[in-house]
């Protein structure tokens, strides 16, 4: 017997007018899972995470929270508590206190043993102190770590992040990803959007590519690589001068440029080749295969909206 | 770099409806508001001043009384009536001085004149034996005494030259022996015609208006100074009227501005967030609107609170007080209710501030916040019955000077119902379209 899925979409589509924001997208988060969900502006990304807080209503297709469908009944309401969402706004009130803000969301979202998890929260983000301060006053990455602790408040069992550390430094940044690899230790499944795909890489399960309103690829990382730019490493040699540029390679001024697929088995012979062609290398620059490489390769150069 | 500065600033302006309105189109409105409110007043608009309507009892029932009463009710400027309306909409009882002191208490007259018994024979004595009218007036209209005095004495000028050359003629066919010849009674009907043809051309002008030496004398009494059973003696105030005009119009301003957070919730993605937790939007709404609803009416209670403690407004009598918590409580959810239906009306807080300081002053000026409504023609008097403000502020000055000492704390409250009616109404529409519009918030 298969666990059923904390999300599942299927052929969800949308239309704004006569602009199409979903078509046929489909995803599936396991219980547990870190899903990033990547694409280009406009590719449908926010619309899917609305739809699943029920703030946008599909014109076709289904939703489902651990094996409920989301159809606006009762017991669908009581599924969609076990959601936690964490806008890309700073969505909280700034004439409040942290510790307000905190209530008022935690009530809001029907947190239980609230003043308890207002304690766990204010140690969580690292603003004990700073309690009783309004937000106002509050640097960017405090006010973006309250954020997601006002999103988690209730124990969600699936957390939607919606670009959790844009425009943080990079010190709130590491200490946001270690916050949430705490949420990742209680079991708590994850849908993360967001342009950071460096991020993504590297916290991310599997990874969801949305274009023009759909899934246009799905897998691991390495999976993405092998089934678009390939696992090969690129190479870039600086020499101290130009030389016949060996075969797979271009020569461009006095720096060679190619790929290998087999790094160890490959790059001594390369070297070899070089040094009897003349050259002396000043460099030697490996770079591997980047989701931002798989990222272009399927989306394209095409600026977006 | 100034021209482009300059260039700047203008295409901001006439990219922005709201600040184009409020520097081009509402001074005009404003202007127009005023000068159809004041121009009258200097004679200069076709309607003339609004007419001053006035009671007439007549205690003495001599002719002499019946031909001062009927100069009265020739002088223009004056709305004469001697009987109530009847049920079959004809003349009903005529007034005595009890029920058009009342009639003028409850607002339903500027003034009563009651002309006593004895008037006739006192007639033309100058006020040597005492005064033989009363003038009733209604104290929180502050022309209708000097008004309606001056106009008594012209109508007694224009009378008098008749009654005293027959008071003369009397004395000496009495006290002449002979008494006159025919001739003699043809020509003084002739001088008497005369006197009648020249006082009459003279009169209706207001000529006699505050004069010195009053021909004849009235007792001047303020409709409130008669006080009921445990009331004390007190005449209302402007205190009141503004307390209620300008309390009326800023419990707008600022519920407008509460409500604004409304609009400031959806650009910061607070609404957003809200929404996407367990509360709705009608659930946000109703307990937005009853903030909003209780805000208000603390606000109205505290500039009331302050005119009782600071300009000896008189607030602290128990039908005051039941009237006062009504009125402001009704006052203060069809303000709340008002200012969500602008809210969501209006697509950013921006739009918002200049299309509710547009309404508002408009409003407040029609409803009288800014003008007092009784110096208003007719027709503009009408118009502030389709505004919030008139109807905030009849209610109020039902409370706080129209009312009927002989009517009790509930019965009070039952004069209140047109007014409360309306705002609750109001309320509820209001809210209606508020929830409507607000729909453009909820799921896309």
């Amino acid at each position: 017997m298969t666990a059923v899925p904390a999300l599942k979409v299927e052929n969800a589509a949308k239309r704004f007018g006569d602009t199409p924001a979903l078509a046929g997208a489909s995803l599936t988060l396991e219980a547990g899972e870190w899903l990033a969900l990547l694409g280009p502006n406009g590719a449908g990304k926010t619309t899917l995470v609305r739809s699943l807080v029920e703030r946008v209503r599909l014109d076709s297709g289904t939703l489902e929270i651990f094996g409920q469908r989301l159809d606006g009944s009762a017991a669908a309401a009581r599924t969609s508590g076990r959601l936690g969402l964490v806008p890309q706004e700073i969505a909280l009130y700034p004439l409040l206190t942290a510790a307000e803000n905190l209530r008022l969301w935690g009530e809001l979202s029907g947190a239980e043993s609230l003043g308890e998890r207002i304690e766990w929260a204010l140690e969580w983000i690292g603003l004990e102190g700073r309690r009783h301060d309004r937000v106002a006053t509050f640097s960017g990455g405090m006010k973006r770590r309250l954020n997601i602790a006002c999103g988690i408040l209730h124990r969600p069992d699936v957390v939607l992040l919606d670009e959790p550390t844009v425009g943080v430094d990079p010190q709130s940044r590491e200490r946001i990803w270690e916050m949430l690899g705490e949420l990742r230790s209680a079991g708590a499944a994850l849908l993360l959007t967001t342009h950071q795909l460096d991020e993504a890489q590297k916290v991310a399960d599997r990874i969801v590519i949305f274009d023009h309103g759909r899934d246009v690829a799905s897998g691991t990382f390495q999976q993405l690589v092998e089934e678009t730019v390939g696992p090969g490493r690129r190479v870039t040699l600086r020499l101290a001068a130009p030389i016949a540029a060996p075969g797979g390679f271009e020569l461009d001024g006095s720096t060679l440029r190619g790929s290998l697929a087999d790094l160890a088995e490959e790059l001594p012979g390369l070297l070899e080749r070089v040094a009897m062609a003349g050259g002396r290398v000043l460099d030697v620059e490996i770079e591997a295969p980047s989701l931002q490489a798989v990222f272009i390769h399927l989306t394209g150069r095409e600026l977006r909206e | 770099m100034i021209a482009t500065v300059m260039r700047l600033a203008w295409t901001n302006l006439t990219r922005d409806r709201a600040a184009l309105f409020l520097t081009f189109l509402v001074p005009l409105v404003f202007f127009s508001i005023f000068a159809l409110i004041f121009g009258n007043l200097g004679g200069g608009g076709d309607g003339g001043p609004k007419a001053l309507k006035v009671l007439v009892v007549d205690e003495d029932g001599t002719a002499i009384s019946a031909r001062f009463l009927a100069t009265v009710a020739a002088q223009d400027g004056l709305e004469v009536t001697a009987s109530a309306p009847g049920d079959d909409g004809g003349a009903g009882e005529r007034w005595t001085r009890e029920t058009a002191l009342r009639e003028v208490r409850r607002g339903g007259a500027a003034a009563a004149v009651v002309v006593r018994a004895g008037f006739g024979d006192s007639y033309g004595d100058f006020g040597a034996t005492g005064a033989p009218l009363e003038l009733i007036h209604d104290a929180s209209n502050p022309l209708a005494r000097y008004t309606v005095n001056g106009l008594l004495q012209a109508a007694a000028f224009q009378t008098s030259p008749g009654v005293l050359m027959e008071r003369g003629l009397e004395a000496l066919e009495d006290f002449g022996g002979g008494g006159l010849t025919q001739q003699q009674r043809v020509a003084l009907g002739d001088v008497k015609s005369l006197i009648s043809t020249v006082t009459a051309a003279g009169g209706g002008t207001g000529g006699g208006t505050g004069g010195a030496g009053s021909l004849v004398a009235a007792e001047v009494t303020a409709a409130h100074d008669e006080a009921g059973e445990g009331e004390e003696k007190k005449s209302p105030s402007m205190v009141a009227y503004y307390a209620a005009g300008i309390g009326v119009m800023f419990l707008l301003f600022s519920t407008v501005a509460a409500a604004g957070t409304l609009l400031e919730d959806q650009e910061s993605g607070t609404l957003d967030r809200l929404l996407s937790s367990r509360l709705g939007m009608g659930e946000l709404l109703r307990a937005r609107w009853l903030f909003y609803s209780l805000l208000g009416a603390l606000q109205v209670t505290l500039m009331f609170l302050w005119g009782a403690l600071a300009f000896g407004l008189d607030l602290f009598t128990a039908k005051r007080l039941a009237g006062f918590a009504l009125m402001v409580l009704v006052t203060g959810a069809a303000a709340a209710a008002f200012a969500l239906l602008l809210a969501t009306a209006c697509k950013s807080r921006a739009q918002l501030g200049g299309v509710s300081t547009i309404v508002i002053l408009v409003m407040s000026a029609l409803g009288g916040s800014m003008v007092p409504r009784f110096v208003m023609p007719d027709f503009m008097d009408t118009l502030a019955k389709l505004t919030f403000n008139g109807w905030a502020l009849d209610g109020f000055l039902k409370v706080f000077w129209y009312d009927d000492p002989a009517v009790g704390v509930a019965g009070g409250l039952v004069d209140l119902l047109p007014q409360v009616g309306v705002l609750a109404a109001a309320a509820a529409v209001f809210l209606w379209l508020a929830r409507r519009l607000a729909r453009r918030w909820e799921t896309a």
